[in-house]
């Protein structure tokens, strides 16, 4: 089972004198944030998209950090939980530049949201319409259709979102229940190869849009295009400008004044973070050279497993190649980090430099073994912020 | 150039510039914000709602205060739920009270509240007549064994910590505590906006009390036309009291106020056809 990802032998001198710096003075696992590169992401994705108001998936990266660096770009907020939202209410975000797009909710999350200042929530169902009932007059809903997306890592239609069919009928209901639905979201899934699914899924929710705003007064006039915008984890480059390019051409068709917003949150991060990690122990089983690290698929690496993700990777030692596997530091078989990839001989101490580690890294591990997290470390300060 | 930006509704809301940050941070209970705004002068808010300001909080405070209790005639004992601003307990101690208990949730709010919003209490906290308790206002009704001549709930809105100062069960317990001649009057909203809170109130008061009605008072930054004030209580007469009765009341108090009048007070309780719609006492 060959590992196809890129994986990088040696560094510059002054890259390595960088790693090895901060793996000496603040320890390892690391996980290092360059909030430079958020903004030149933030930036380049707004250049490429400029009618489209952004709102940053928080759950991708849930570090106070990240929250500051997109609140001083003056991005919005997208939220999934109360969690989320008390985060950004600890660093004094305004509610109103969030949005709440979980799907299914419990009573008491709406409330939350609410108290905190959030206006527009995502529904997909009439079960989950008629738990604003109470909350009619203070929010605008959003209502998410999936198009199924096999071209995607992550086919996000599958749990949620309704058929455009249903479309019709929940905007009915919600207009006997005094609920406004003020628009459709989409999530084309993520690391899209190219952006054809969001073109034809803005195509066809536009469409429907202007029908039902024909026969209905209660005008829908917010469209969300979700996320699925590709972080570059096979280092090819990612020219957002030309992914985008399309979705740009599509928006340019739509009324003026409609509210187009996006919930980036893989490519805005992702890059953003990398991830230093050490050698703890080696082995050689059945001739070939095993790596025993002090993070893995448990800890910073948790979206190899959850994320269908394969970062991109850095040994800062050259030499002769071998056979080797990287293996993460819980007793279970399954914490392997890269299965079966060409490494010169590594010994204890030595670093593992994991890329394109921002987005669904250290927001899906766990605490397996009680072993500590990765230490979030903020590049321009030089200190842990985690 | 900060602003602040309410967030009550998805498609309207108000914004004021923020022309200073005196105080911001979440509280046990809530987010609280106290900051100056040029044509306002200092603006409270909690959860992001605005609660008072300097300019227009007259006009709430005198209309929560004297309606019920130069309504009542000989009023002794106040019981102000909530209100941790001081401006319902400043109006409060005007009148010729024996006593005021005051029951805030949030000792935050009244901390800051005497600091950054003076002028709302103006020296009230520190009157002789005030026993001011930090506890659930649920929790103080329920347990409480005094009896009140006046009850007066100055709530935040239903989502958040004063949700349960809306319930069947909180009135039910409040009137344990109030005598029988006694009157509780609530904070309620805009029913412009809010017609659900309005509709809910009248059916949970209507279960405790013979007279569960409204009056109301326009509050320029509780934008949406009037604000709707609970008038709960057992005794139908006290909405009768007529201008000449009142007027005497106001003499012998001896005060000026800069929105409460006798005519007012008789004219809010004329409800808009549209409030009694949404109560169902529409003709």
């Amino acid at each position: 089972m060959a590992d196809k990802r890129p994986v990088k032998i040696g560094a510059p001198e002054d890259e390595h004198q960088l790693y090895q710096d901060l793996a000496q003075e603040f320890g390892t696992p690391l996980l290092v944030y360059d909030e430079s590169v958020v903004e030149q992401h933030y930036r380049a994705l707004c250049d490429a998209l400029p009618a489209v108001r952004m709102y940053y998936a928080v759950k991708a990266l849930p570090q106070e950090q990240v929250i500051r660096t997109i609140d001083s770009l003056g991005g919005g907020f997208d939220v999934a939980s109360g969690g989320e939202t008390d985060l950004l209410l600890k660093l004094k975000v305004f509610g109103r530049r969030t949005i709440h797009t979980h799907p299914v909710k419990k009573d008491e999350e709406i409330r939350t949201a609410l108290r905190y200042g959030v206006t527009t929530f995502v529904i997909d169902n009439v079960y989950e319409l008629e738990k604003f009932v109470s909350y009619r007059s203070r929010v605008g809903l959003i209502l998410r259709v999936s198009f199924r997306s096999p071209g995607a890592i992550v086919d996000l239609s599958r749990k949620f979102g309704c058929n455009l069919s249903e479309v019709p009928s929940i905007v009915a209901r919600a207009g006997e229940l005094g609920i406004h639905i003020k628009g459709l979201s989409f999530h084309v899934g993520s690391q899209c190869a190219d952006a054809s699914k969001h073109v034809e899924s803005i195509e066809k929710c536009s469409e429907l849009m202007l029908q039902l705003n024909a026969e209905n007064d209660r005008l829908m006039n917010v469209l969300d295009i979700g996320g699925g915008f590709p972080a570059d984890y096979d280092r090819r480059g990612v020219v957002i400008d030309t992914f985008c390019a399309p979705i740009r051409e599509a928006l340019g068709k739509l009324p003026a004044e409609w509210d187009i917003i996006a919930e980036p949150g893989r490519y805005l991060v992702a890059a953003a973070v990398t991830s230093i990690t050490s050698v703890v122990g080696r082995s050689v089983r059945d001739g070939v050279n095993w790596y025993y690290l002090d993070d893995g698929a448990y800890g910073s690496y948790s979206g190899q497993i959850y994320d269908h993700a394969c970062y991109p990777l850095q040994v800062l030692k050259e030499g002769p190649l071998h056979r080797s596997i990287l293996a993460g530091p819980t007793c279970d078989s399954i914490d392997v980090v890269a299965e079966d990839i060409l490494l010169p001989e590594l010994t204890a101490g030595d670093l593992v430099i994991g890329h394109e580690m921002g987005a669904y890294t250290a927001a899906t591990r766990t605490r397996f073994n009680s072993l500590p997290d990765a230490r979030f470390l903020d590049l321009a300060s030089r200190r842990i912020v985690d | 150039m900060k602003q602040f930006e309410e967030t009550l509704y998805d498609a309207v809301n108000q914004q004021f510039r923020i022309d200073k940050l005196y105080f911001e941070n979440k509280t046990e209970h809530q987010h609280l914000m106290i900051f100056h705004n040029a044509q306002l002068g200092r603006v409270m808010t909690l959860d992001g709602v605005v609660q008072t300001t300097e300019a227009d909080e007259f006009i709430y405070h005198e209309m929560m205060t004297h309606v019920p209790v130069l309504a009542h005639g000989n009023a002794k004992r106040v019981l102000i739920i909530g209100g941790g601003d001081g401006g319902i307990l400043r109006e409060a101690c005007r009148h010729n009270i024996d006593h005021v208990t005051q029951v805030e949730i949030d000792e935050a709010v009244v901390d800051m509240a005497k600091e950054y919003l003076p002028n709302h209490s103006a020296g009230a906290f520190d009157d002789p007549r005030l026993n001011l308790v930090i506890d659930d206002g649920m929790a103080f009704v329920k347990s409480c064994q005094e009896s009140f001549d006046v009850i007066i709930v100055d709530s935040t809105d239903p989502i958040g910590p004063g949700e349960v100062l809306f319930t069947e069960d909180f009135y039910a317990q409040a009137k344990r505590c109030l005598a029988p001649e006694g009157v509780m009057v609530t904070q309620n909203g805009v029913p412009f906006f809010q017609p659900d809170e309005l509709k809910n109130t009248h059916e949970r008061l209507r279960q405790h009390f013979t007279d569960a009605g409204f009056y109301c008072a326009p509050i320029p930054t509780y934008y949406g036309g009037f604000m709707s004030l609970g008038w709960a209580t057992d005794n139908c007469d006290l909405r009768q009291v007529s201008v000449d009765e009142l007027q005497g009341r106001l003499g012998q108090v001896g005060m000026t106020c800069r929105y409460y009048n006798p005519e007012i007070h008789v004219a809010s309780f004329a409800l808009p056809q549209y409030m009694r719609q949404i109560i169902g006492t529409g003709r």
